[in-house]
């Protein structure tokens, strides 16, 4: 093949598959148009949901919207220890001689992150949701519920509480992968030299941590994109209603759950369609930031004094 | 502090299949330099990470022998106890790139719990005068290593070391890609700790020039093997060993 043809034949789909984002921005955009200028910032601050067949009804995103930064949230914070925790024991804690059974332990996590979502909602919803429900919220509830967070008496395992759970579950693989490849990339040289200070493991590990503490914040960042965009294992187990997550025992909706689950009957309502558009919307905004701020900590992990 | 003479008998090492270090044998005395020197690939940098126990992160690395710190066994001690009491310089410039100035020297004392407020300023103050770096950095301690130049982030690591007073110093060919000035700060500083403090140094180095120039006693290692082992005097100006005067001489 000559060297103009084979250019030809690679540049098209290059150009093509950088150029979806942008058409896929516009296409939102385009959508959430009529929306934007009925409801205007409305659209983002009313906790109303009033579907009205055969007129535009009165639709606000604020209860998803919270309910997807809540459940997000909480999944990067129940992630990260469990991540980093990971992180030091595959890296620090397994004998190097049991060099198997690292890799073996390894590429089970990073298996993980190629499961198909459906499966851990599947999970959630048949096993997860109804343990925590029946034992965790009940307590909580009893034990704490002078904190507004525990304070609604919990009726089903339905809530955010256990998307924020199951969320923290399936990112946790990504958090673990970012954070471990620049773990494994710090030098021989400083780890030798932290050591030769006579530190602990503890204290060792603490200083190689600081060291990867760009690639730590990328992995939350990317973690909490994925948490936020995530839809059918959330929607199986956030109890899908308009409810405000102030109370973290009670169900709720996020944002894709919303869309996922309204999708089909909107074309009944006239402006559903595009508001749900809307949502998808800011997801993806909030999906684009998350990531490049997440690839632009990753690109200042590098291990030169 | 009391000094700690370190004494090597019968050491022997093997990395994987490689038999690394063969029968070693050697002394070095508290308030001197002793140099261990030899070309690339002789067990030099092995051997001192032995003395210090980084050997054991060495996967597939056996070590046999004996190791004596004083009267510390570091062969059968715990590792952190070895490494508490022996400070290490290595060849790579290598301050922590995410701490200041200021928290690189003070790290080690802050973790052994040695010194905090105007005592650890104190403490810090003094390790980066011995590493003749105070004056270029007295007033930027808050900065972050990466605005030094290669022979000052090595002044920088070696003041970390010295700041938990270590009774053994280990340097790896800690000039060996430093620039002149810089390197002749760090002899400096090597010798006046070692003869103000009682400490015993050990720094390997594949130029004999810097042996001759720094050290008080010299080890010469060949292929693993002790080749000769004396005053720096006496092994400069008469090599009892034919590979001894080649190496002193280039040709090895």
């Amino acid at each position: 093949m000559s060297e103009a043809r084979f250019k030809l034949l690679v540049a098209p789909p290059a150009i093509v598959s950088s150029a979806i984002l942008v058409l896929l921005f516009i296409v939102l955009l385009y959508y959430s148009l009529p929306a934007i200028r009925e409801y205007g910032l409305g659209l983002l601050a009313s906790p109303t949901w009033k579907p009205v067949e055969g007129a535009p009804g009165e639709y606000g995103l604020l209860i998803p919207l919270a309910g997807t930064l809540v459940s997000a949230v909480i999944a990067v914070l129940l992630a990260m220890p469990l991540a980093l925790a990971s992180v030091v024991f595959t890296e620090e804690i397994l004998p190097r001689g049991l060099y198997r059974w690292r890799e073996a332990f390894v590429s089970m996590i990073d298996v993980m992150t190629g499961l198909p979502t459906i499966v851990y909602g599947l999970w959630g919803a048949a096993v997860l949701a109804p343990l925590l429900g029946d034992t965790l919220y009940k307590w909580l509830h009893r034990s704490l519920s002078f904190i507004p967070l525990f304070s609604c008496q919990p009726t089903t395992g339905n809530t955010i509480l256990t998307a924020g759970v199951l969320l923290a579950i399936m990112i946790t693989p990504f958090i673990y992968a970012v954070v471990r490849e620049s773990y494994r990339q710090i030098p021989r040289t400083y780890r030798e030299a932290a050591l030769s200070l006579g530190t602990t493991r503890y204290e060792y590990v603490r200083i190689m941590m600081g060291m990867a503490k760009p690639a730590i914040l990328a992995g939350a960042l990317i973690g909490f994109g994925r948490a936020a965009g995530e839809t059918v294992a959330v929607a199986l187990v956030v109890g899908n209603t308009f409810n405000m997550p102030s109370c973290l025992l009670a169900p709720s909706y996020t944002v894709s759950s919303l869309i996922a689950n309204q999708f089909a009957n909107a074309q009944l309502y006239p402006l559903m369609l595009n508001v749900l558009v809307s949502g998808g919307l800011i997801l993806l905004l909030i999906g684009i930031a998350s990531n490049i701020l997440g690839i632009m900590y990753l690109r200042r992990v590098r291990y030169v004094a | 502090m009391e000094p700690v003479e370190v004494k090597v008998s019968d050491l022997n090492v093997w990395i994987g299949g490689s038999h690394i270090l063969k029968d070693v044998s050697m002394k070095a005395p508290p308030g001197a330099v002793t140099a261990v020197m030899g070309p690339s690939g002789s067990g030099k940098s092995t051997l001192i990470r032995v003395i210090n126990r980084l050997i054991d992160l060495i996967p597939g690395a056996r070590v046999e022998g004996k190791v004596l710190l004083g009267s510390l066994d570091a062969l059968r001690a715990d590792p952190y106890e070895v490494r508490r009491r022996t400070g290490m310089v290595f060849q790579e410039p290598n301050p922590f790139p995410h701490m200041t100035i200021y928290d690189n020297v003070a790290i080690g004392p802050r973790i052994h719990g040695l010194a905090r407020g105007e005592e650890l300023d104190r403490l810090v103050e003094w390790a980066l005068k011995m590493a003749h770096l105070w004056d270029e950095v007295k007033d930027r301690l808050r900065d972050y290593p990466h605005q030094l130049s290669g022979g000052q982030k090595q002044r920088l690591s070696l003041a970390r070391a010295l700041a938990l007073k270590p009774r053994v110093l280990l340097l790896d060919e800690p000039t060996a890609n430093i620039d002149p000035v810089s390197t002749v700060k760090i002899e400096r500083s090597i010798m006046e700790y070692a003869k103000t403090t009682m400490a015993t140094v050990i720094i390997v180095t594949h130029t004999p020039q810097q042996a001759a120039r720094i050290s008080d006693h010299i080890l010469f290692i060949y292929q693993g093997r002790v080749v000769e082992y004396g005053p720096t005097r006496e092994v400069v100006l008469h090599p009892r060993h034919e590979l001894t005067r080649k190496f002193l001489g280039g040709e090895v």
